[in-house]
């Protein structure tokens, strides 16, 4: 048997056909004998059935990484039966989403390379000048005031700065 | 008075005038060997300390830049130099304290730590200086109201003629100036005024580090040197040694540079004047500069950027992006470049060896010590001429032992010397030569 209050809050999941066999059962046998609940329960139906003519809305972005990422502090959400209750769409879309990952991580080394490359083409020119400095500073009629330009220059652009722009013509 | 006497006296006093300024120019030429001047001037920074303000004029990227730097030096190897012009430059700070140098730009507040820039002079410099310059004493001048004496040293290969004013009382060079044949004066310094025997604090030469700097450590090569076949044992790809450099050029030091991801060799030559270097990446690790003008070295492309004083040159071979930089006219390094791009290092080996009758081993194990090959083949000539080992005879090529030294060793008149060393240089002709290497 079921009382009056615990069968008020089991319509709509009576409604929505998820309860248990032995609790559908009870709730059908209150609302046979409970003119209330049976009024209750109607109203729950016709308002469902309103609620089921609205169109589908399609949750923002925000929504599904907060769903996927649980923040901490936050219960992790309930693991889904696999796979039958997966919707197709969401399959396709995770595999595409790890061929991404799979490419971006064979891709890396490659990406990174050419983008080293081209820095060091970019700087090489410099790097070199400003090894080579170096290098005059032990020559013994090298101008040291002239050293500290060149090496100065270099430390810039090595740091990522322009170039300094300057000089006039002859 | 008419006016035409009055022009005709005021003339005829110019060039009174101009001849006695003359006269006081052309002052009698000093009786001070011009080797000794330079010696002097070599040892200066050893013996005194001096602070001044410096304008330097130096070629950059075809324009003229005169640039104005505070310059102060406490002995033996301490330097300070605060930029004063131009509007790009004021207030680049540079301290060097004799072990590392501190770079800071005040307007970006950004400090660069990296090794010292004030290198000290050693003996060798000066044997290889002396082998390969004309020395000539031009005379006495005044440079800011000091007696300086006038020395000029003439390459002996084409190359940049520098002339040096050295301050009579103290050895400092209160002016230089280098010119090139093909370009004329490249870079010219002079003091405006100097002051000497100051003893200039110790903290003065210590940089202190301004608050919330950013810094940056920029050690990119090891320290000390290496020789071309340690290098080789250092890296996985192909060291390329020069076969062949312009006259009086040697092996300086070789050493790893390292930057981000790109790793270089890098290969010192100099005749004690001038610097030519050499550095060697994989070339996939570092692409063609945007800057500078296509050329061609050895048939293949190559890319010459021109910066003025310096001139780089890049060419790519056997997977190696090669790049040379020096102050040196820009048909040498193409040549040196097209030497290196031939690649017939096993070739050459067989051949030196053959024309002076010594096993390959030797010659090749020579050539990882970065000799050219007509240091090579000099090498063993003047060895055997001499009865000498190797490795003494490499130093004596090389400058690290001068003539009066090794003769001494030998117990041989210097003249005597002078003889077997030009029987040993005949010895090694038709070897591959700086003939080819203007």
């Amino acid at each position: 048997m079921i009382n009056h209050h615990r069968a008020g809050h089991l319509l709509s999941s009576y409604l929505d056909g998820e309860l248990l066999p032995e609790e559908a059962t009870a709730v059908q046998g209150h609302l046979l004998e409970c003119a209330a609940c049976r009024a209750a329960f109607e109203r729950i139906r016709a308002t469902k059935g309103l609620l089921g003519e609205l169109p589908v809305a399609e949750p923002p972005v925000e929504f599904w990484s907060t769903v996927r990422e649980p923040g901490p502090g936050r219960p992790p959400a309930a693991r889904l039966p696999w796979p039958g209750s997966i919707p197709r769409r969401r399959v396709a879309w995770g595999a595409a989403a790890a061929l991404a990952v799979g490419l971006v991580l064979a891709l890396t080394p490659v990406i990174k390379g050419t983008v080293d490359r081209l820095h060091a083409a970019e700087i090489g020119v410099d790097l070199y000048v400003r090894e080579h400095a170096f290098g005059m500073s032990i020559e013994p009629l090298a101008d040291r005031g002239f050293l500290g330009v060149v090496v100065g220059d270099a430390d810039l652009v090595l740091a990522g700065e322009p170039s300094r722009a300057g000089g006039s013509p002859p | 008075m008419t006016a035409a006497p009055i022009v005709r006296v005021l003339v005829a006093t110019a060039v009174v005038v101009l001849a006695a300024a003359q006269i006081n120019l052309a002052a009698p030429i000093s009786q001070v060997a011009p080797g000794r001047i330079l010696q002097m001037a070599l040892e200066a920074p050893r013996v005194i300390d001096y602070e001044g303000t410096k304008v330097l004029t130096v070629l950059r990227g075809g324009r003229t830049e005169t640039i104005t730097v505070a310059e102060s030096h406490k002995r033996p190897a301490a330097m300070r130099l605060e930029y004063l012009s131009p509007e790009g430059l004021a207030g680049r700070l540079i301290v060097d304290d004799g072990t590392v140098t501190w770079h800071y730009e005040p307007r970006l507040n950004m400090a660069f730590e990296g090794p010292a820039l004030a290198g000290q002079v050693q003996d060798r410099d000066l044997t290889v200086l002396l082998r390969n310059y004309r020395l000539s004493a031009l005379g006495v001048e005044d440079v800011i109201g000091r007696q300086a004496y006038v020395i000029a040293l003439d390459p002996i290969s084409q190359g940049v003629r520098r002339q040096l004013w050295v301050d009579r009382s103290t050895g400092v060079v209160l002016r230089t100036e280098e010119r090139d044949p093909s370009r004329g004066v490249i870079l010219s310094a002079y003091f405006a005024r100097v002051s000497f025997s100051l003893n200039l604090p110790e903290a003065y030469f210590q940089f202190r580090l301004p608050g919330g700097a950013r810094v940056f450590k920029m050690f990119t090569t090891e320290a000390g040197s290496m020789s071309p076949a340690a290098l080789q044992a250092r890296v996985r790809f192909p060291v390329l040694i020069p076969p062949v450099l312009p006259e009086g050029y040697t092996f300086r030091g070789g050493a790893l540079s390292r930057f981000g991801g790109l790793e270089s060799v890098h290969l010192r030559y100099s005749n004690g004047g001038n610097l030519i270097s050499f550095f060697e990446a994989p070339a996939g690790s570092i692409g063609w500069p945007g800057a500078g003008q296509p050329v061609t070295v050895g048939g293949g492309p190559a890319r010459l950027v021109d910066l003025g004083y310096l001139r780089v040159l890049i060419w790519e071979q056997r997977g190696l992006r090669v790049t040379a930089v020096g102050t040196v006219p820009t048909v040498t390094l193409e040549t040196v470049a097209g030497q290196i791009v031939a690649g017939r290092e096993q070739a050459l080996i067989q051949d030196v060896s053959r024309r002076v009758r010594s096993d390959p081993t030797t010659v090749r194990t020579l050539r990882g010590e970065g000799l050219t090959f007509l240091e090579v083949a000099r090498s063993i000539a003047l060895s055997r001429r001499l009865g000498t080992d190797l490795p003494t005879t490499v130093r004596f090529v090389r400058g690290s032992l001068t003539a009066g030294d090794l003769a001494g060793q030998l117990g041989m008149r210097p003249d005597a010397l002078q003889q077997t060393v030009q029987g040993a240089i005949g010895d090694a002709g038709g070897v591959p030569a700086p003939a080819t290497v203007r």
